[in-house]
């Protein structure tokens, strides 16, 4: 059910950015619905309210489509938290969150920070297939089963449209491991030049998830938010100490009277 | 030639006859996609005849409105003004009517490419011929240039307003220019009679198309949206766009936030710091003009006018419209213009749009809508329009069993719930005045109209209801109708035999009787009938329908255990009346159980007492529950009456009587009744003695009973004769002397057992004289010396000593005798003892009294007495303890009001 709370402003961003086909909308319809759904490219890109305690957090689904390629560095301004996604079935679209997709990423807040989620995990491991989400998913399962309808299936994508059959067992060759994703976090450290030693570890980071079962989907939204919480208070503190912004007079003059006055 | 052909033209059919809604409804279901809303209507509002006639090469160019002024610019030059008004027809359709007040040719011979009004001037700002200039509002002359400053600007390309100015000038406008050479936007202000360059930035390309808020300029360039801050030149890329391929669109929709056209045909919002905070509407391609009505952004391209939502960014509303070419919103108005004729794009009333929404049961939509509409509506307006929406989708829901999210909308729109409880035929209560709202919140008539007759559904539809009203029950949303709502409550329990009926009763509720009986009857809810008599005070009529229905003429098998059930009620019941009228009932029925509306009396002060006389007088045909209840009197409650004493011991002693004359005599039961009167006999000390003693007189095997009865006359010496020679019951004989004793001093036990010693003696020596039986007179002595030996602290003993014969053998009372010995050596050094420490303690007091003798004690005018406070005004003081001079008054004073000495004296007074 969408949130009735649209209006309400929100406190921090989070932005799903990568390549198109690789899970973005069903990793966020997951989460806030429940279900696996058919989804159609996104056009542009859409957002969701998540009330995360008191706080409201906002998630922009990016569309992944190269003509829309230049808008995400607006979705990803000020952003707290970018979820860098890939398919692991495919290798092109952990090469492209480099290639592509880093580089939007340096409008985003200086804290902000980075998780890498290898998505369609089901198809490739069988630990996966059984869903963690306790919630009436076993219906939905059977319900999407045949729905997997990835959209724009001209397009050079290697993921079938899910069938009965990766379910009973037949895999898909895996073709971005996990360390790979791992390593793709260090580089993308040294790209922001960030201390490894400071920053948060690749293990924690890395995410393999399956829109489709619901594997490790609320594992990693819960994760980021809960890492996003000091970025919230910052920002709360930072409004506060001046609650009327003219955001011309703060760029220059008022970060050097914060200091004098202190 | 304008060709305009709106989809939902069957309004038009509308007018013209009444066409029954349902063709009405198909007509707008075939013309409409599925998801659309009827949000705008378009109402032509210059007709082509006005502006050109039937010159075919005249196009429109550009237009202005302000209030009720209307400004088109066309291509042969000319400025047409009308005077547009707004007429609503008798049924509330809305249409304009033009007046065309005034036309002007500007003598360029080029198309107008630009009209803006600055109405506080009554200026028109026009662009033609790449050329700015001012014209008066009202002749459309042009204005002269004023000494010592241009009215002209030349090579320009656009221009905008800035609709929020930082500059607050009222009589001045600000305005961006993007001329046609330099790569630099300049800003003017406009006066009444000339204009002045004030600023002029650098941008890094040739700027197209210009946008302003505040000090934000927002750019496209040739291959790029920015802002640009013109105070402090600080600029903010926003995104790629190539402006020689689309026209790029950019519309300033509020405080620093812009309307972008995007790649992919996008309409993307920015804010001045280069955020999107809202998702994008996804347009067609070729978008000419964009504008937003919230909350809708509405979009022009070449054959159509499409809405969409900015809360869901969904497509709502297309209107086929050919050869647009302008689409602009002044002051909240959206205009659109073909190449020859004008048209105002009128929004529908929010609420209808919302009703729309829920006629086609799109819940989620209607209420983003209202929500949505939140800031533009009054708030006491809004919450009133929220809550009946809210109340509206809660039905629509309700309708297809979605209860969870019913719950949560009845809930949020605080309905009221005779609402629901009205749709179940028969729940509310025939005297309520509830009559439904109008206009209504949903189509059904009731339930049997929403179930269409299937039993399941009607089922979950009644648990939904059971569970919303018991949740609601306790709120506010029901304190102008809590009777209706138990009511309806009691009923549904009642008929879905559920568990909760009886609670529902017991506690705190408004259920109307008259309304509820024959329900509860109905299904035969005889018990919960009972306690809901009870609570209406009618404990009667409840004690009535109960007895018939524990005497099995009514069935209702709610309770098992309902015999107790009635006798705890009226054991607790407060009005006598009924207690007597339905105990006999009871006792009849079980008096063991019967009893208990007696026993099981609570003792508080709430509850009317009996009279203890009133009861064994009743009680009197009801031998048994008379026992059980003097039982109760003096056991339980140990009340110290003689009277219940007395006559609990007689009848306990005619039943031992008529136990023993039965014959066989039952031993078990004799026993039991023996132990029973004997322990009353022992126990109590407020029946009459000789009335039982003249009882038993004739009765030889009550020997026992005689002896208590003859301690409790302090005869000891005939209980013990009894006891020691009639039933030779010796350990029963110590044990009469302890119980005899049991409440006096050591002295009186002394002389009690000395008395047995001394019976025992006799009889032995009274055996040896006479020789009655050698073996009688030896246990005798036997006894004696057990007594001895076992009791022998009691005994003083030397009286002892002199007693015994001289032919017992020292041996035989050992026992009795080291016990003797050790207790005297004991009581002398323990006096010793005491002695040693009182001599010592009056040596120490002794001692301290010198010490305090010794003692300086300092008296001064200025030194306080502790007991008075006042200082001393003489020598003479009297010292405590502790050295703490006093004044002698104050000590007299306190001595006399010592708490030991008023006891003294108040007792004086009183004796």
């Amino acid at each position: 059910m969408p949130e009735a709370s649209k209006m309400k402003k929100p406190d921090v961003k989070l932005v799903l950015l990568g390549d198109m086909n690789v899970g973005k909308t069903s990793l966020l319809h997951r989460y806030t619905d429940r279900k696996f759904k058919d989804t159609v490219s996104t056009v542009g890109g859409a957002f969701f309210l998540k009330q995360w305690g008191p706080y409201n957090i906002s998630i922009w689904d990016t569309a992944g489509r190269e003509q829309f390629h230049g808008l995400g560095s607006m979705y990803c301004r000020g952003a707290s938290a970018v979820i860098l996604t890939y398919d692991v079935t495919n290798w092109q679209s952990l090469a492209e969150l480099e290639e592509r997709f880093l580089s939007l990423t340096d409008t985003a807040s200086h804290d902000c920070i980075f998780a890498i989620v290898g998505n369609k995990v089901d198809l490739t491991d069988p630990k996966a297939q059984l869903s963690q989400d306790s919630s009436g998913v076993s219906e939905d399962q059977t319900e999407h089963e045949e729905e997997r309808t990835e959209p724009q299936v001209l397009s050079s994508c290697p993921t079938p449209p899910a069938s009965p059959a990766s379910l009973s067992g037949i895999t898909v060759h895996k073709q971005v491991a996990h360390e790979d994703a791992m390593a793709l976090y260090g580089r993308i450290l040294r790209y922001k030049g960030l201390e490894e030693k400071s920053s948060l570890p690749a293990e924690r980071m890395c995410f393999e998830t399956s829109a489709k079962t619901g594997y490790n989907v609320d594992a990693l939204f819960e994760t980021l938010f809960d890492l996003v919480l000091p970025s919230i208070l910052r920002k709360r503190n930072e409004n506060q100490q001046c609650p009327t912004i003219d955001l011309e007079e703060c760029r220059g003059a008022s970060s050097k009277r914060a200091r004098f006055c202190c | 030639m304008a060709f305009l052909r709106q989809l939902d033209s069957s309004s038009k059919a509308c007018q013209l006859a009444v066409v029954p809604s349902a063709v009405l409804c198909a007509v707008f279901s075939d013309a409409f996609v599925e998801m659309s809303v009827k949000a705008f209507e378009l109402v032509p509002a210059v007709e082509r005849d006005l502006l050109m006639g039937d010159k075919a090469r005249i196009n429109i160019e550009c237009i202005e409105c302000c209030g009720k002024h209307l400004y088109v610019g066309t291509n042969d030059c000319f400025i047409h003004h009308f005077l547009l008004d707004e007429v609503t027809s008798s049924k509330g359709k809305l249409s304009y009517s033009a007046q065309k007040l005034l036309h002007k040719y500007l003598g360029l011979k080029k198309p107008v490419a630009e009209l803006r009004a600055a109405s506080a001037l009554e200026r028109l700002i026009v662009l033609c011929d790449g050329i700015v200039f001012l014209i008066d509002m009202v002749t459309l002359e042009t204005v002269p240039s004023a000494a010592g400053g241009g009215a002209k600007i030349r090579g320009v390309t656009a221009f905008c307003i800035n609709e929020n100015p930082v500059n607050g000038d009222p009589f001045c406008v600000e305005m961006c220019v993007l001329s046609s050479k330099r790569r630099t936007v300049q800003i003017y202000m406009v006066y009444e009679d000339r204009v002045q360059l004030v600023k002029e930035v650098s941008t890094p390309e040739q700027p197209c198309a210009v946008s302003l808020d505040g000090y934000f300029l927002c750019l496209a360039l040739a291959t790029q949206y920015m802002i640009l801050n013109y105070n402090s030149g600080a600029s903010q890329d926003l995104f790629p766009y190539n402006s020689e391929e689309r026209r790029p669109i950019l519309k300033r929709i509020g405080r620093e936030e812009f309307l972008l056209a995007a790649p992919g045909g996008l309409g993307m919002f920015a804010n001045a710091e280069g955020v999107s905070q809202r998702a994008p509407v996804n347009w067609s391609e070729g978008v000419i003009g964009a504008a937003v009505c919230f909350p809708y952004v509405v979009a022009l391209d070449e054959n159509f006018i499409t809405i969409h939502s900015m809360l869901d960014q969904q497509l709502k509303q297309t209107l086929s419209f050919r050869d647009g070419h302008i689409l602009q919103d002044f002051e909240g108005k959206v205009i659109l213009a073909s190449t020859k004729a004008v048209y105002v794009l009128v929004p529908l009333p929010l609420e209808r749009q919302i009703q729309d929404l829920l006629a086609s049961h799109r819940v989620e939509e209607a209420l983003t809508l209202t929500e949505g509409a939140q800031r533009n509506i009054p708030k006491d307006k809004f919450q009133v329009l929220h809550k009946r929406i809210l109340q509206q989708v809660g039905f629509i829901q309700f309708s297809q069993l979605q209860f969870r999210e019913a719950r949560e909308h009845f809930r949020k729109g605080q309905l009221d719930v005779r609402e629901l409880i009205s749709l179940y035929p028969l729940l509310l209560p025939a005297s309520s005045s509830f009559t439904r709202c109008h206009p209504p919140l949903h189509e059904f008539a009731d339930l049997n109209h929403l179930a269409q007759g299937d039993q399941e559904k009607v089922l979950l539809y009644k648990n939904f209801l059971i569970s919303y009203l018991g949740e609601v029950r306790n709120t506010e949303v029901v304190n102008v109708c809590r009777e209706d709502v138990d009511t309806a409550l009691l009923k549904l329990y009642a008929e879905q035999d559920h568990e909760s009926l009886l609670d529902l009763l017991a506690s705190d509720n408004t259920c109307l009787l008259t309304d509820s009986i024959p329900w509860l009857e109905k299904y035969h809810k005889y018990f919960a009938l009972g306690l809901l008599y009870h609570y209406n005070g009618q404990d009667s009529a409840a004690l009535q329908l109960w007895i018939r229905l524990a005497d099995g003429d009514l069935q209702d098998s709610t309770r098992t255990d309902l015999f107790e059930y009635i006798v705890d009620f009226l054991s607790s019941c407060s009005n006598l009346d009924l207690v007597w009228t339905y105990a006999d009932w009871a006792l009849l029925k079980d008096p063991t159980i019967g009893m208990h509306i007696f026993t099981k009396r609570p003792l508080s002060k709430d509850v009317s007492q009996l009279n203890p006389d009133d009861v064994i007088t009743y009680l009197g045909k009801h031998s048994q529950a008379l026992l059980l209840y003097l039982e109760y009197l003096v056991l339980e409650r140990r009340i110290q009456k003689e009277k219940f004493h007395t006559h609990l011991a007689v009848l306990y002693l005619e039943r031992v009587l008529s136990l023993q004359s039965q014959s066989p005599t039952d031993e078990a039961q004799l026993t039991t009744a023996r132990e029973r009167l004997q322990a009353l006999l022992r126990e109590s000390n407020l029946y009459l003695v000789q009335l039982l003693l003249d009882k038993m007189e004739n009765c030889e095997q009550l020997l026992l009973e005689r002896a208590t009865l003859y301690g409790k006359l302090e005869e000891h010496e005939r209980a013990l004769h009894i006891l020691v020679h009639q039933l030779r019951d010796f350990r029963s004989a110590e044990a009469f002397c302890l119980w005899a004793s049991s409440c006096r001093d050591s002295a009186y036990r002394q002389q009690l057992f000395h008395l047995l010693l001394g019976v025992y003696l006799d009889g032995s020596h009274r055996g040896q004289s006479h020789a009655v039986a050698a073996g009688g007179s030896g246990e005798l002595e036997m006894a004696a010396v057990d007594l001895l030996n076992r009791h022998g602290e009691v005994f003083d003993a030397i009286s002892v000593l002199r007693l015994l014969p001289e032919s017992w053998s020292l041996q035989l009372l050992r026992p009795f005798l080291g016990r003797a010995v050790r207790a005297s050596m004991h009581a002398c050094r323990t006096s010793q003892i005491a002695l040693g420490l009182a001599h010592s303690e009056n040596l120490q007091l002794l001692h301290d009294r010198l010490k305090e003798r010794k003692k300086q004690i300092l008296v001064s005018e200025k030194k306080g007495c502790h007991l008075c406070h006042n200082t001393f005004s003489e020598p003479d003081v009297v010292c405590l303890p502790g050295a703490v001079p006093v004044h002698t008054h104050c000590v007299a004073h306190r001595v006399r009001d010592s708490p030991t000495k008023r006891l003294l004296t108040n007792s004086s007074n009183h004796t």
